[in-house]
Order: structure tokens, then C-alpha cells, then sequence
């Protein structure tokens, strides 16, 4: 089980992990003041990734089983920000956007958690594009429109420390969760899902709670992405390419690991941002690769990476050299 | 009389065209250590599926403490007291040893009556005599040490009747014996019921007082050791290809 090492870990390291979020959340919350609009809005997509990716590993990380259904909550949550925006108060929009979310992830969870691997990641694909196609056909037949405008958002701080909010929490939740009961279920159900049964986990129940959870951020993520957008439709709220990153950023910072998502979700981020506009192709190539070289040099992603390790690295270069 | 643990009524698994295990009877006793013999796929291993909640049976019932339980999933069999060990030990290998026990406690063990030496996990260590090894990782003790493992994280979920599946395979003869003093143990100082496959006959009887003989599926013998192996029907399904 890929939790070991954080189950060695002590109450001093945990203190760690609690010092570490708030250090970081004070410092992304001075950012507004500090940066300029550009530099922001680069920070808010970094937040956007790390609510995501803390929140798929904290249940995919651990269980294994490999969701592709992030981009179908965060264009549900998109969804429910574009429909109830003008009629509800901001924070009651992006919270019923997680809770929409997680509604649809029990329901899709109720068809498709008893499969592992493959069938499980192919399937919450399909449903993804379901969702999709459900939405458009519904909004061309039945609203008689094939997008969305946001006509009164909330101002760009707002949206700003909502996210700064989400990814927050994610984050706590994610480092609650690791030593609870229900994170230990979650780490069983990765190692031996019948064992861990037979020891008395309710393994259904367990994975349905872990789903939904990580639906739930990504729905309030959509939620208050979609005001930045002004203008949606299901092409760009669903785009499966948000999900495909999530997956990407996880597994490539680890995704049985606290830090690793995180770290990831900020390099891609700026990485995305900063080249995606002038190189599109050079970005896609640079995920590709790393995607291909930290499968093959770590596994376990960057956040398994121990100093051992790293020292090991270092010892083996000066024997070579 | 003692109390009767668990009673199974025409116990039935189908895998398609293959009827694993045939409308069989059974009942444990409290306190009773009882054998499952039979040859190669006689549906010994599909039995103990069947009756920890692993494989849905296709008919039959499972009445513990009065209630049915067929058809429900693994945890509620363990809820209620039922716990087992795999052929292959399926120990969480990079757990802790001493994890690995604390699981089982966590979970199903967490609402049933605990005694003292199932305490903690270092109690249960102490009694399948890994207390040294608590804080490797599962994957560093060895294959005989990893069966007691296994039984240390049955035994963690604090049960009545606990399902042995040749836990002695592979293990040498001084490994046996051992095995099969800590699973007297068991019975005498916590009442367990214990429930025990094994491939090799004779061991096995040594060590139950009461056997079950499968044969294709079907239960064709049911008694004291002496009684079994004086059984014709018994001899004729072994003959050729085991030695009693």
C-alpha cells in the first residue's frame, strides 16, 4: 500500500502538513494585493488544479481506481453557477454546485463502482460524454440554446478567494481524511479490496462517501470557474482535457501522496498557461514526456520522491563520476 | 449441547454448467474445531466462499445467530463474527505487521466484544508470536510468517468462527506443529470455533474432532476422524490420487 510511509509518519509530521497548508494559504491569499492581473489569473488556475487533483487522488489515489469523470462534475458545477447565479447568493451557487455534483457521482457510482481498472476508467469516461451530449441535446431541443452567458458575475476577487477556498479545503480534507478510518478503508480498498472486506470495511459504502467527495470539489470548482468564462457551453465546461490534466497532475506528482498533487498541479499550471498560448503543440509534446518519464524513473510520482532517494541519486553520480 | 454457530441449509454455487458446491448441510458448534478434506476441486475453498460472504451462493441458507445471511456482503459476515483466512496470504504488504493487524481492528473488530488477548494489535501479535516483527513491513517476514499474519488479521475482527484455508501448505513439519498448537490455542483459551481445509489429510486429523468430506461438490461424510476414515464412499473418492 502506497500509504505506508505516511502511516509511519509522525504527530510531528502531521503538525507539518497543517503548518505547511496554512503558510501557503496565507501566502496565496496576500497574492491579490501583490501581482498583477495576469500573474492572478495564472493563480487561479493553480488553485483550480489543486482543489481537482487533491481531491481525485484523495479517492482515486488511494483506492485506485482510476476516475475520468472530473471534467462531467466540473461541468455540472459549471452548470449550476450559469442556471441559479442571478437568483441565489454566490457562496449557496458554488456549494450547490458540489452538491449537485456529488448527487450525479452517487448515481453514476451506484452503475459503475463494482467494476476495477479498465471497465471503471472507460466507463466513467462514457458517462462523462453522456453527460455531455445530454446537456447539449437538452439545451438545443428543450432551452433553445447552445451556450450560456453570464451577465452578472461577482467581482474577480470574489471568484479569486472562493477558489483560494476550495483548494483549501481540498487540502484539509485531504490531510483529515489520510489518518482517519475512512481514509485507511480507502488505502485498503487500493491494496485488496476483498480482503479489506473480509476485515470489515463496507468497501460500497466506502467508495460511493470517497466519490462523491471528490466530486464535490470538482463540482464547486466548476462552479466558480464558470463566472471567469462568462460565456459556457458544454464543449468547454465538459472539455474531457480538464479531467485528462487532473489525472495527468496526479499521477505525475503521485497520487498517493499529500504534497505530490499539489507541487504538480502548480508546475502544469504555469506550464499551461505560459506556453499553451504561444506553443500549443510544445505544451502538449512537454505533457506527454514528463508524463512518460515520471512513469518510468517514479512510479509513485514526484511526491514519493524520499531524501534517501534523492541522495541515493546523488551518491550513484559521484561512484559514475 | 453447545450453541450452534452457524447452520447451512442446502448450500448451492454454480459457476455456469459447474456446480461447485451441491445443496449442502452443515452446522458448527461453539467451541468445536472441525476438518473439510476432499480432493482437488471437491469445492472446499468455493464452500468457505460461500459461507464468508466472498461468493454469493445461488441457493441455500446461512443462519448466524438465528439470522440469514446469504447473499450479503463479506463485512456483515465479519460483523457478525466470521472471519477467514485466503490460501494465498493476502497480507497488505506494505503495511506494517503490526498495521496489517490493527486493520481487522479498526473495522469489523470495532463492534464486537473484545477479550484481553485480542486486546490490541500487539496482544494479537503476542499470540501468533510476531510480536518481534511488529514494525516491519508485511513484505519483509516470510511466507510461514505471513500465514500467521494472516490468521493475527482474522483474528483481529474479534470472531466466533474463524476459517482456516490451509494455512499449513508449504510450511515444514515444525511449522505444522505449531500452527496447529496456536490453533488449539485458539479454541481453548478464547472458545473459538474454528473451521479448517487442509490438503494434507493426515495432519488434519490429528488436530479436529469432527471432518467434512467433500466430493464434488456434494457432502459425502460427516464425523469423528475414525468414523471418516472407515467411510467406503470416503476411500473410494480419494482412492488413486490421495493416501489417507
Amino acid at each position: 500500500m502506497h500509504g505506508d510511509d505516511e502511516m509511519k509518519r509522525s504527530d510531528a509530521t502531521k503538525g507539518l502538513d497543517w503548518g505547511g497548508l496554512g503558510v501557503l494559504a496565507v501566502a496565496a491569499a496576500l497574492l491579490p494585493g501583490m501581482v498583477s492581473e495576469f500573474v492572478l489569473s495564472l493563480a487561479l488556475v493553480c488553485l483550480m488544479y489543486v482543489a481537482l487533483a487533491s481531491s481525485w487522488s484523495l479517492f482515486c489515489g488511494a483506492t485506485r481506481y482510476l476516475s475520468l469523470a472530473t471534467s462531467a462534475f466540473f461541468g455540472i458545477g459549471a452548470y449550476t453557477s450559469a442556471l441559479l447565479l442571478d437568483s441565489l447568493p454566490w457562496v449557496v451557487v458554488v456549494l450547490l454546485g458540489a452538491a449537485i455534483a456529488a448527487a450525479v457521482a452517487l448515481l453514476i457510482g451506484a452503475a459503475v463502482l463494482h467494476l476495477r481498472g479498465t471497465y471503471f476508467a472507460v466507463l466513467t469516461f462514457g458517462m462523462t460524454e453522456l453527460i455531455r451530449h445530454a446537456v447539449t441535446w437538452f439545451e438545443k431541443q428543450v432551452t433553445g440554446t447552445v451556450g450560456r452567458v453570464l451577465m452578472v458575475v461577482p467581482e474577480e476577487s470574489t471568484v479569486y478567494f472562493t477558489m483560494l477556498g476550495i483548494a483549501v479545503l481540498a487540502m484539509a480534507v485531504a490531510i483529515g481524511v489520510r489518518r482517519s478510518r475512512f481514509g485507511l478503508a480507502l488505502r485498503g480498498i487500493g491494496a485488496d479490496e476483498q480482503r479489506a472486506q473480509t476485515l470489515g470495511v463496507d468497501t460500497r459504502r466506502v467508495k460511493m462517501l470517497g466519490f462523491a467527495l471528490t466530486a464535490a470539489f470538482a463540482g464547486a470548482a466548476g462552479a466558480a470557474m464558470a463566472v471567469r468564462w462568462t460565456y459556457i457551453d458544454p464543449v468547454t465546461v465538459f472539455n474531457p482535457f480538464i479531467g485528462f490534466q487532473t489525472v495527468l497532475i496526479a499521477l505525475i506528482g503521485g497520487a498517493a501522496t499529500l504534497w505530490g498533487p499539489l507541487a504538480a498541479a502548480v508546475v502544469f499550471s504555469v506550464l499551461a498557461e505560459t506556453l499553451r498560448l504561444q506553443l500549443p503543440q510544445a505544451y502538449m509534446m512537454a505533457l506527454g514526456l514528463l508524463l512518460i518519464v515520471s512513469v518510468m524513473v517514479l512510479p509513485d510520482g514526484l511526491g514519493s520522491l524520499s531524501r534517501a532517494r534523492i541522495r541515493g541519486w546523488f551518491a550513484g553520480r559521484r561512484r559514475d563520476g | 449441547m453447545a450453541e450452534r454457530l452457524l447452520e447451512v441449509r442446502g448450500l448451492t454455487v454454480r459457476f455456469g454448467g459447474l456446480t461447485a458446491v451441491d445443496a449442502v448441510d452443515a452446522w458448527f458448534d461453539a467451541g468445536e474445531r472441525v476438518g473439510i478434506i476432499g480432493p482437488n476441486g471437491a469445492g472446499k475453498t468455493t464452500f468457505f466462499n460461500a459461507i464468508s460472504g466472498v461468493q454469493r451462493p445461488s441457493a441455500g441458507t446461512l443462519l448466524l445467530g438465528g439470522r440469514d445471511l446469504a447473499g450479503q456482503a463479506p463485512h456483515r459476515f465479519a460483523a457478525q463474527g466470521v472471519a477467514r483466512t485466503f490460501q494465498t496470504p493476502r497480507v497488505f504488504a506494505e503495511l506494517r505487521v503490526q498495521d496489517n493487524v490493527d486493520f481487522g481492528l479498526q473495522f469489523a473488530g470495532r463492534q464486537r466484544p473484545a477479550v484481553p488477548a485480542l486486546r490490541d494489535a500487539m496482544a494479537i501479535l503476542e499470540l501468533i508470536g510476531l510480536e518481534r516483527l511488529a514494525q516491519l513491513p508485511a513484505a519483509a517476514v516470510t511466507p510461514a510468517q505471513q500465514r500467521l499474519l494472516e490468521i493475527g488479521m482474522a483474528l483481529a475482527t474479534r470472531p466466533r468462527l474463524l476459517l482456516l484455508d490451509e494455512v499449513a501448505a508449504g510450511l515444514t513439519e515444525a511449522e505444522v506443529e505449531t500452527m496447529a498448537r496456536l490453533i488449539g490455542r485458539l479454541r481453548d483459551e478464547l472458545g473459538l470455533t474454528v473451521v479448517w481445509i487442509e490438503h494434507a489429510v493426515a495432519t488434519l486429523l490429528r488436530h479436529v474432532e469432527r471432518v467434512l468430506v467433500l466430493h464434488q461438490g456434494r457432502k459425502i461424510a460427516d464425523g469423528s476422524p475414525a468414523e471418516v476414515i472407515r467411510n467406503a464412499e470416503v476411500v473410494e473418492a480419494y482412492l488413486g490420487d490421495e493416501v489417507l
